[in-house]
């Protein structure tokens, strides 16, 4: 094995220890949880698991699932890597979704051929609507926290504004109309349910993702602005600049998510239209470290558990809330590095720390 | 003006409801930050004592009792908070929004195991509103500030006396010392992590009494996610306000003012969607006009780590 794959190894072993303690102490705590309500903790993550991988609808319940998180993942990730804090992800899905639901419905005569310019638009619209809390903290030194969630509101009350007024169409549920069957996203077949090539464009998206942060210039400066502002700004990296482009690129990616949520699951956007989405994007991004291939692995997580939390609720009667808080028991116990010092001693901490802390700016 | 917005009395009481659970929670924050823990898990504090709340009005019937569940729970999760940041060293961001979606996720699972259905819970009892005599009877600001729910009135009291704490007593004193230079209150011999925990507590008990409020004092049940950006909005205040107790309590009620326009401006003339969004606009401006300058606790973020 040459050194260069050995340490490869090592790194991504290491990478993974904080997020897997995380995630059994979570189900262990899980498991006391479902004993208070009454129901055997074996049977009922018996159950969460048959939901998840059990059969091929459920897998593909799970892709499904899973699609969506990747998207909003990525679009934390990216930020995170310039050593922002992007919690925008719900609003800027949001955007995708309205734009994918308009564009969707006056291209459908294009047929398939409206797919990737539909989604392309959203690209468009998330990239600018995620340069908005870039230029404010740029710009006006408004911390990203705070004004991407007051940003998710006006994306959604803005959303519902459009899918209520101006595209509303006629109909039980209030919503945009229906985008011809033609121009939406296909399934993938296969016997994995509804699950559609939505997925295949988000493993695509994670590998843009990971070529734009680490083979091309600006990736690099966007990740040296993260990780020492100081040496970039040095360096004539400007970190206004690069400030806006991270959180400007994340918006897109998010936007995409919705859009590929419109074109490939819903055909329309319904008001409500799902919610929780961007939120749960943080967690896999957190999950998942920041990287683009941990963002996969955690949004099959989020993905699983959600699809396995559905047969959990029908074969048992413990909540599908449930995997709502074993999720964030992950996510406050993911960044504990003390804890896993005082549970594992100090090479544990020294191995898979050292990284995370690089990440955080 | 009367017609569009109602009686300018009326709107000044609508603007001190609303304001009312960002006051609360505004100072709640302060306490955590100037100790130099960020706390962006106030809408999830808020959110989880507005529940407690209730469910100690249906199990019991009392008020007392259920500001006693809510002041439990808000201090629970609090201290899941210091935990976290103090104890194991977690990121403070990543924690506070953690204790926002385990309060979310932990109110919809148990809304389902209490009340057996998700949505809205049963109605109970709430705070009713109790006048001052004289006060209440001044014209137009007697009704729309001396009507209120006793939580109103704690609020007047809590902002001079959270602002005499932090300014007037050595604990305030330690405390922000605590968030401004950690190492010189460590080697004054004051364990630091023991004034985070207790900024934090406070914070969690100063916030369930906002959601509480919001639960029993304007509502009488609990709705999922009714805190609605609320503990964020109360972060935008509290920097708006500079992380000083007079200027938090002053932003808030610009932003229930905010709030209170949104429930009461017409229908027909702009979209209600629109109006929606003032509140969440009007915090990004005042963040932009005073965000860059306003100047934070200088230990804040950071977990203190003894050399």
């Amino acid at each position: 094995m040459s050194s260069r794959l050995r340490r490869a190894l090592v790194d991504a072993g290491g990478a993974l220890v904080f997020p897997l303690i995380a995630i059994v102490l979570s189900f262990v705590l899980g498991a006391f949880i479902v004993l208070a309500t009454g129901n055997n903790p074996l049977t009922a993550y018996a159950a969460l698991v048959r939901g998840a991988v059990g059969s091929p609808t459920a897998i593909g319940r799970t892709l499904l699932g899973a699609t969506p998180l990747i998207f909003t993942g990525l679009a934390v990730a990216v930020a995170f890597r310039a050593g922002l804090f992007n919690i925008g992800g719900e609003g800027q899905l949001y955007i995708g979704a309205i734009t994918a639901a308009w564009l969707g419905v006056t291209l459908g005569f294009l047929g398939a051929l409206s797919i990737p310019i539909v989604l392309l638009a959203c690209v468009v619209t998330g990239f600018l609507w995620g340069a908005i809390p870039g230029i404010l903290k740029a710009r006006f030194g408004a911390h990203e926290v705070i004004t991407t969630i007051m940003l998710n509101y006006i994306g959604i009350y803005l959303t519902t504004y459009l899918a209520l007024k101006p595209l509303r169409t006629e109909g039980l549920v209030p919503g945009t109309d229906a985008i011809d069957f033609a121009a939406r996203i296909p399934f993938i077949g296969l016997g994995l349910g509804r699950a559609n090539y939505g997925f295949l464009l988000a493993l695509v998206a994670a590998v843009v993702a990971y070529l734009l942060l680490w083979r091309t210039g600006r990736g690099f400066q966007i990740r040296a602005v993260g990780l020492s502002p100081g040496a970039a700004n040095y360096a004539g990296m400007g970190i206004g600049a690069n400030t806006v482009l991270a959180l400007a690129i994340g918006g897109a990616f998010a936007a995409i998510g919705g859009g590929v949520e419109v074109l490939g699951v819903y055909g329309k956007m319904t008001v409500p239209f799902v919610t929780g989405l961007g939120f749960n994007g943080i967690g896999v991004a957190l999950l998942g470290r920041n990287h683009p291939a941990g963002v996969v692995l955690g949004a099959l997580l989020f993905g699983g558990l959600a699809s396995g939390a559905q047969e959990m609720q029908f074969s048992t009667d413990v909540p599908l809330q449930l995997t709502s808080v074993l999720l964030a028991v992950i996510l406050l116990l993911v960044t504990a590095t003390k804890l896993v010092e005082l549970l594992f001693g100090k090479r544990a901490r020294a191995l898979a720390g050292a990284r995370l802390e690089k990440g955080l700016g | 003006m009367d017609e569009i917005f109602g009686a300018p009395g009326q709107l000044l009481a609508s603007t001190i409801r609303n304001a009312t659970p960002l006051v609360f929670a505004a100072l709640g924050g302060m306490f955590s930050e100037r100790s130099g823990v960020v706390n962006i898990g106030l809408e999830g504090l808020m959110l989880i004592s507005a529940f407690a709340g209730v469910v100690g009005a249906f199990l019991s019937g009392s008020a007392v009792v259920a500001l006693a569940f809510a002041l439990a729970a808000g201090l629970v999760f609090a201290l899941i908070h210091a935990l976290m940041c103090v104890t194991f060293e977690a990121d403070q961001i990543i924690s506070g929004t953690a204790i926002n979606l385990l309060a979310l996720g932990g109110t919809g699972f148990l809304m389902v195991s209490v009340f057996g259905a998700g949505g809205t819970s049963p109605r109970v009892e709430g705070f009713g509103e109790v006048p001052i005599p004289l006060l209440s009877s001044i014209p137009v600001v007697g009704p729309a500030l001396f009507s209120q729910s006793v939580l109103v009135y704690l609020m007047y009291v809590m902002v001079p006396a959270t602002f005499f704490v932090l300014f007037r007593t050595p604990f305030g004193l330690r405390l922000r010392a605590t968030g401004e230079s950690p190492e010189a209150v460590d080697t004054a011999g004051i364990s630091v992590g023991r004034m985070r925990y207790y900024g934090v507590a406070l914070s969690g008990l100063l916030a369930s009494l906002g959601g509480i409020y919001l639960s029993m004092g304007i509502l009488s049940a609990f709705t999922e996610n009714m805190t609605n950006g609320r503990g964020f909005i109360a972060l935008a205040a509290l920097i708006f306000g500079r992380w000083n107790p007079i200027g938090a309590a002053g932003a808030a009620l610009l932003f229930g003012f905010a709030l209170a326009v949104t429930f009461s401006a017409p229908q027909e003339a702009i979209p209600n969607e629109f109006l929606q969004m003032i509140p969440y606009v009007l915090t990004i401006v005042a963040l932009a006009a005073f965000g860059g300058r306003a100047i934070a606790p200088a230990a804040i973020g950071k977990p203190y780590r003894k050399e």
